[in-house]
């Protein structure tokens, strides 16, 4: 990795012979570059900040705690770029591959439910009765998932993604009669058909909603929990794992990737603009005022910031920047970071914290949450997707403390917090965390809340990188018409626009690097 | 500057600021409706008016027409970036045509800039745009103003126009330099425009003195008013597409109608080596679509309607989007949107009469599209030196 110091001595230099650029080292960005340098491209991995990982990142909370910023977990990592990248050779393992995901509700009961959800029929009907209606639903949510999974990756061309429509469709009258449904009902209304037990159903919207920026009661909803059950985690569909060491090592993995791939990393190294020529990418510019010239450049970065500040509205189509400004931005998922005293030496009780933990608010209270999030308040009723890091990777513990890593959603989206607010937001979710662990608040030592714009203050990124995003259908919108990247040559878009759903996946760096050396290639045959 | 198609359904359309004026001198009291504004179709005749446009000098109320006031340091920019027109290369008072493109490359609309001042721009257009500025004008330090229904417009046109401004005193020191004048204690400006072949002059005033200045040049400069139908046979005469008539706009169009700028004739007005303009990405990645050409056609028949099926050889090749009678050439002169003719053999273009009956029609020479065959015959020989 270049350092700082070489970066100063290349101030006002322009640099030539590059055949790739890569913009951000997060996931993607890294991606991208592992399978351009793989492809025998000369490529420089350029990120503004002094470290890679983008949102994922370690800190220490506290002498000897150590915290993941970003995603506590993964579920929809892209296994084709575990597979070419060969990932597993370069680090990434699971300290648990499938969980089960414990639910709690606000009238105080609790279920178990079987990370494979084709096999939890048994226990749920063992522990509240509907097995047979939960299998049912299961069944034909993750089949259709599993027809769509195609569609959830990057669509250069629309045709693809109708394509894979167009199939799912031929497939039979029951798969076209349910995908549309699926495309277009609210989450509640389809959950409704399926589950007439009130207690599944409050589980399986709480997992509709999670991170989505469309309430479970709003059309295209549902297509939220089929994006997720459409994700894989070492060739499971629908599993959530938590790798060993947490989500950084993903990034661990893909950086060995990257070295191997003998692309050179270059961290503090912010580009102020990039290069075009006569409606082709010619490279970028650095902050420092240096150059370096390329025929390629993957942006891994926010589109807000790599189109309207590193291209410019004067060079960028009037119809394009109104597509990658003019998402609905009123939704967000907090992260909070609790060191709470005292640590669990039972077996028993150590088994339940390396289960996933889900509080989940009632149909409408949730509604009410997202109503009150869009006005901008904090609601009192929040989903809570709860995990001990310290339990899953089977730390025994060195000061008597653990830690518990929380999500929170739905939160309104600020692009400012105060004091206060912050103070308000942890409240809330305390309080909601409090339902299903009662006098949590008593053992809390540290409490660490991290927001989009702490994510945006660690990245160089616009927050709207973080928000939540709209429905699956004006994300599948979205996401085509920002990997045309303004339809200039040579430049390719990974950044979270030209992702489906929230979590780390890889699959848009792994999709604009494909493309970009499937260009060259064959302008190079044509030349 | 051209207008648009009529919008005929529109219920009550509002007076224009030269209404009053214009009503007074309406003869024929005909009148229809463009962009929501009152139009007079006929003061006297068709024919007087034609007449008077060709030999001497008339006056058109131009109000109906879009009218943007831009003022900051990246308006020409701005424009640049909106249109097609070479906005920041124009020098104080200059004017240019240009076309409004969207991301695909496909014509929206006709535009034409003028520099006022170093950082104040005039742009006028067909129909409104005033959704399109506010997003293109995100990022940009750039006050937009609508001053359409604000100020009175009228424009001069024909040989004598000179004199008809000399006469009233709105004579500007150089014709192709906008300029300013007080006429009466009224603050006036004046911008040379096109209108098709004929070069005419626009001035620009506020509303609340439409009167006077109107009153002035009929006086002094004795000239008569010219009506939408008149206008039509000119503009058809010197090839120049309507909006709504001969294309759809991009804006509006479904699958299909959207036309690039060499489809509706126009490809001199967004050539691909100006500087950056929206769309040209697109227009560039879309120059091979071989597809339909507005045409200019002469047909020897005057029972040619606009929608009349348009034949190459045997074979239905487009319809007619607009035609008039043209006194100049004693013909039908009209556009048609057709395949065109691969033979080139304009002998074998033929035009369906209501009666059902083919007739003659061959391609015209048009001030317009002659400016666009030698833009491209200028383009092949750059590529060909370059090849």
């Amino acid at each position: 990795m270049v350092d700082q110091k070489e970066q100063d001595q290349n101030a006002g230099r322009i640099e030539g012979g590059i055949d790739a650029i890569v913009l951000g080292a997060c996931a993607d960005g890294l991606a991208a570059a592992a399978y351009l340098g793989g492809a025998g491209f000369r490529t420089i991995l350029l990120e503004a900040g002094s470290e890679i990982g983008g949102e994922i990142r370690q800190r220490e909370l506290a002498p000897g705690i150590s915290c993941v910023d970003g995603d506590h977990l993964v579920t929809v990592l892209d296994p084709e770029t575990i597979a070419d990248l060969d990932l597993y050779r370069h680090g990434i393992s699971y300290a648990a591959r499938r969980m089960d995901t414990a639910y709690f509700f606000e009238d105080g009961q609790s279920l178990e439910v079987e990370g494979d959800l084709l096999n939890a029929a048994a226990s749920i009907d063992e522990e509240i009765g509907g097995g047979v209606e939960f299998q049912t639903f299961t069944r034909d949510a993750m089949d259709m998932a599993a027809q769509l999974r195609s569609a959830f990756g990057v669509s250069v061309r629309k045709k693809s993604r109708q394509r894979v429509l167009g199939k799912a469709v031929d497939a039979s009258p029951d798969i076209a009669r349910r995908l549309n449904q699926y495309l277009l009902s609210a989450g509640d209304v389809i959950l409704d058909d399926y589950l007439p037990d009130g207690t599944l159903k409050t589980a399986m919207l709480s997992e509709v909603a999670f991170r989505s920026g469309a309430a479970p009661h709003e059309p295209f909803s549902f297509m939220n929990l089929i994006r997720r059950w459409a994700g894989e985690v070492s060739g499971l569909q629908a599993a959530t794992a938590y790798p060993k060491n947490g989500t950084v090592s993903v990034i661990d993995a893909l950086r060995r990737a990257v070295q191997a791939a003998k692309v050179e990393i270059r961290a503090a190294s912010p580009v102020s603009k990039i290069l075009t020529e006569r409606d082709e990418v010619a490279g970028v510019q650095l902050a420092n005022g240096g150059q370096i010239r390329a025929p390629i450049v993957v942006a891994a970065m926010d589109a807000r910031r790599v189109f309207l500040d590193m291209i410019g509205p004067d060079d960028i189509d009037i119809e394009f920047q109104r597509a990658i400004s003019a998402q609905p931005l009123n939704i967000s998922t907090a992260q909070l970071h609790l060191v709470l005293k005292g640590f669990a030496r039972d077996d028993k009780t150590k088994e339940h914290m390396r289960r996933r933990i889900v509080y989940a608010p009632n149909s409408e209270n949730l509604r009410r949450a997202f109503a009150t999030a869009r006005a901008g308040d904090i609601p009192t009723d929040l989903m809570i997707e709860a995990i001990f890091p310290n339990a899953m990777e089977n730390d025994e513990g060195n000061d008597d403390r653990q830690l518990l890593s929380l999500m929170a959603h739905p939160l309104p989206f600020d692009l400012t917090a105060d004091a206060t607010r912050r103070e308000a937001i942890t409240a809330a979710i305390l309080e909601c965390v409090e339902k299903f662990a009662p006098n949590i608040e008593e053992r809390i030592e540290i409490s660490d809340l991290r927001l989009p714009i702490d994510l945006a203050e660690n990245t160089g990124a616009h927050p709207a990188a973080f928000a939540a995003r709209s429905g699956v259908l004006q994300q599948w919108a979205l996401s085509d018409c920002a990997a045309r990247a303004g339809q200039i040559e040579g430049l390719y878009f990974c950044g979270p626009e030209a992702q489906i759903g929230a979590g780390i996946s890889c699959a848009a760096g792994r999709l604009a690097a494909k493309l970009a050396i499937h260009e060259a290639k064959r302008g190079a045959q044509a030349a | 500057m051209i207008f648009p198609a009529e919008d005929f359904h529109s219920d009550s359309p509002k007076p224009s600021p030269l209404f009053t004026a214009a009503a007074s001198s309406s003869e024929a009291n005909i009148w229809t409706s463009v962009n929501g504004w009152s139009v007079a179709r006929a003061y006297t005749s068709l024919e007087k008016e034609y007449q008077a446009a060709k030999t001497n000098a008339v006056i058109a109320d131009l109000g109906p027409l879009v009218r943007y006031a831009l003022r900051g340091d990246a308006a020409a920019e701005l424009l640049a970036r909106l249109t097609t027109a070479p906005a920041a290369n124009l020098g104080t008072g200059e004017s240019a045509r240009g076309l409004i493109l969207d991301n695909a490359g496909n014509v929206v609309d006709l535009a034409e800039v003028s520099r006022l001042s170093d950082d104040l721009f005039l742009l006028t257009t067909p129909t409104p745009h005033a959704r399109r500025l506010q997003l293109a004008s995100r990022g940009f330090d750039v006050d937009v103003e609508d001053i359409t229904g604000d100020v009175a417009a009228l424009g001069v046109f024909g040989p004598d126009a000179s004199e008809v401004l000399n006469a009233a005193g709105l004579k500007s020191h150089e014709e192709t330099i906008a300029s300013s004048a007080v006429v009466r204690g009224v603050e006036a400006a004046a911008r040379p425009i096109q209108f098709g072949a004929i070069p005419g002059i626009e001035i620009i005033f506020p509303k609340d003195e439409a009167l006077t200045i109107w009153e002035r040049l009929i006086r002094r400069g004795q000239v008569g008013p010219i009506g939408l139908d008149a206008m039509e046979v000119l503009r058809l005469e010197s090839g120049v597409p309507r909006s709504g008539v001969d294309f759809v706009s991009a804006a509006r169009s479904r699958s299909g109608e959207a036309r690039l700028p060499i489809e509706i004739g126009l490809p001199h007005l967004a050539p691909l080596d100006r500087g950056w303009f929206n769309g040209r990405r697109g227009l560039r990645q879309q120059a091979d679509r071989s597809s339909r050409r507005l045409m200019s056609l002469y047909i020897d028949d005057d029972r040619a309607l606009t929608g009349a099926e348009v034949r190459i050889g045997d074979k239905p090749a487009g319809r007619i989007t607009s035609c008039a009678w043209s006194p100049a050439t004693k013909r039908v002169v009209a556009f048609a949107d057709i395949l065109p003719p691969s033979s080139g053999k304009q002998s074998d273009i033929s035009v369906l009469t209501t009666a059902g009956l083919p007739v003659r029609a061959k391609l015209a020479q048009t001030v317009e599209n002659a400016l666009a065959l030698s833009f491209m015959s200028a383009q092949n020989a750059a590529t060909e030196s370059r090849g």
